[in-house]
């Protein structure tokens, strides 16, 4: 926009936005009103005195297909398809949504006051910034009826004044709330009424209360009333953002790591190798997910600096019980792994080449693949849960983790198939030995002799004895 | 508007699944494939703004990925950030004389990974060619 298309600017203390568009509206103006403070901007359209057109820049466009499709009004594909064919622009999709008979007229035309009410009454409460009004039109794609100022201004200093009623809240519109994993109670017996619902439905941990405010058409200021009572019955909590995309942002460098490992890994030669190779790589990837939950995790947020003896005391606190469990059922080489420091120490496993060799030693490196698989599944499972729950972010995390999960099995499937070679190929010249020796079938041929005096006894004695 | 497109290409899921929601997060579209013949054919499905090339993969290494890509003049100004486990000097001049414009090295860190496909996505609209239906025959045939 050309500076000499400025008609006038200034800041924000001097001249309120009420009293600029009250006075652009008297004088019948035309052209774009461009309001500044801080990172964001709203830009107002004005034709003749009346507003035909809003946009806000500076704060994330919160999707109204994808809220539609939560409330149960717009199906995934319905969505999918108007996204396309409107290329992301809201004010298109609502168009078409008409068109296709999904929404009425007037439905949309309250949606669109609705929105330019709400960001007029969000500018309303700004202290500090400028304006500037030029006479020149920017295009905007905007089905909207022209909207009578002064009704515009009444609407949004109404909701204002709700905003400033609700005084001390730690809820901003920015704030973004989820369901909380573990509530199990029937929420029909709570007494909520349907906005509570709707709200409750929108608290995926994505959108905001200003675009839960903009699907359900609901004052910002009800949405955070709505939002507290949740809150205080334990449905919904807060999600704090920034902290949710730094947990992700580690947890993705863990898995990227141990994927760079495994894969290291499958150049490995023997089936000893590659063996190893899957234990480290678990073993790596449980001590970084144990390091990352001692950062992240919920019970320890919120408390500054923590002593590294409290955090170690509280991560062998919430997993050496399933480690010992895996170890006394199912695993028992699981036995010789402890805790020590928060981490894992899974060393004597590792060593064990020094004590037994050969077919045994695969067996118990088989046994603490199977063993720390099943444990590093347990831990990732505890962390996400604790941490981020069913949320969004949570989702995501689990998908990445079933195809690191799926590539790991693939390398244990490795294993598999050639232990499965072997058996048969060692049953193959068992046959052949037995067939050209002329064998006696009282047990002294070489298999029934190896069965009979087998002096490492089952695999359970071996390693007690070890 | 329209968001950017990144195509991944790799035979790791975890690797895609993974550059999916960082770059997602970002607001980035990203597309993937696992193995060269499917890299190819997303090129010429979607003119991605950004590709991200993983070296090992099966049927078509990334090096003959990219020469193939450099070659065609609709996509030859498409970044193409190469996407290994190696880090040697000689692989990154392999990279660099198939026609890559940058070298990432796994394990890499989530933060870089957006720093560096935010450095080639500047400008990505005025660069990139228009969509032409005529050239994904040829590119197939190619392939």
């Amino acid at each position: 926009m050309e500076p000499q298309d400025r008609i006038m600017d200034g800041d924000l203390q001097t001249l309120g936005l009420q009293s600029i568009l009250k006075m652009l509206a008297l004088s019948g103006k035309t052209g774009t009103l461009l309001v500044h403070s801080g990172p964001e901007t709203l830009v107002i359209s004005l034709r003749k005195g009346q507003l035909v057109a809003l946009h806000e820049e500076g704060v994330p466009q919160p999707d109204l297909l994808g809220m539609l499709c939560l409330l149960n009004k717009l199906d995934p594909p319905g969505a999918h398809r108007l996204r396309e064919a409107s290329q992301g622009n809201p004010q298109v999709a609502l168009g078409i949504m008409v068109e296709q008979g999904w929404m009425s007229l007037n439905e949309m035309q309250r949606r669109l006051e609705f929105d330019v009410t709400q960001s007029i009454s969000h500018a309303l409460r700004w202290v500090d910034g400028r304006f500037a009004f030029h006479r020149h039109m920017i295009p905007m794609e905007s089905k909207m009826q022209p909207l009578d100022v002064d009704s515009v201004l009444l609407e949004a200093l109404r909701q204002a004044d709700e905003w400033e009623e609700m005084g001390e809240t730690a809820l901003t519109r920015t704030t973004v709330s989820r369901w909380l994993p573990e509530v199990s109670k029937d929420v029909r017996s709570l007494g909520l009424n349907q906005e509570h619902i709707d709200v409750l439905c929108l608290s995926n941990g994505e959108i905001p209360l200003q675009g839960m405010a903009l699907a359900l058409t609901l004052p910002e200021a009800r949405v955070v009333h709505i939002m507290s009572r949740l809150i205080e019955l334990h449905l919904i909590e807060v999600v704090d953002t920034s902290l949710e995309a730094e947990l992700q942002q580690d947890l993705s460098n863990i898995i990227i790591m141990c994927q760079h490992t495994l894969a290291q890994q499958r150049q490995n030669s023997t089936p000893v190798q590659h063996l190893l190779g899957l234990i480290n790589t678990q073993g790596q990837c449980i001590n970084g997910l144990l390091v990352h939950h001692g950062t992240y995790a919920k019970g320890l947020r919120g408390r500054g600096q923590l002593p590294v003896s409290e955090i170690v005391r509280y991560l062998e606190r919430r997993f050496s019980q399933q480690l010992q469990l895996l170890a006394g059922q199912q695993y028992p080489i699981l036995e010789t792994v402890t805790f020590v420091n928060g981490q894992l120490d899974y060393s004597e496993i590792i060593n064990l080449d020094s004590l037994v060799k050969g077919e045994q030693l695969e067996e118990f490196y088989w046994e603490a693949v199977l063993g720390l698989g099943a444990f590093l599944r347990t831990v990732f499972t505890v962390l996400l849960q604790d941490e981020v729950g069913n949320s969004h972010t949570g989702r995501q995390l689990s998908v990445v983790w079933k195809a690191f999960l799926t590539e790991v099995e693939q390398e244990m499937q490795q294993y598999n198939l050639y232990r499965a070679h072997q058996h048969a190929q060692q049953n193959r010249n068992r046959r052949t030995d037995a067939s050209s020796n002329g064998q006696n079938r009282n047990g002294s041929s070489p298999l029934a002799f190896n069965e009979g005096n087998a002096q490492w006894g089952t695999p359970e004695t071996q390693r007690r004895l070890i | 508007m329209v968001e950017p497109t990144v195509l991944v290409v790799d035979d790791s899921p975890t690797v895609r699944k993974i550059v999916q929601m960082t770059l997602q997060r970002e607001h980035i579209r990203v597309i993937t494939a696992s193995d060269g013949l499917s890299a190819l054919t997303s090129v010429a499905d979607e003119i991605p703004a950004v590709i991200l090339l993983d070296i090992q993969l099966p049927r078509m290494d990334g090096y003959h990925i990219c020469q193939i890509i450099r070659k065609n003049l609709q996509f030859r100004q498409i970044p193409i950030i190469m996407l290994s486990g190696k880090d040697g000097l000689f692989d990154k001049m392999r990279g660099r004389l198939a026609g890559s414009t940058e070298y990432l090295t796994k394990p890499f860190d989530s933060v870089e990974l957006v720093q560096t496909v935010k450095k080639h996505l500047v400008d990505w609209q005025s660069r990139m060619p228009q969509r032409n239906d005529d050239m994904r025959p040829r590119l197939r045939r190619r392939s």
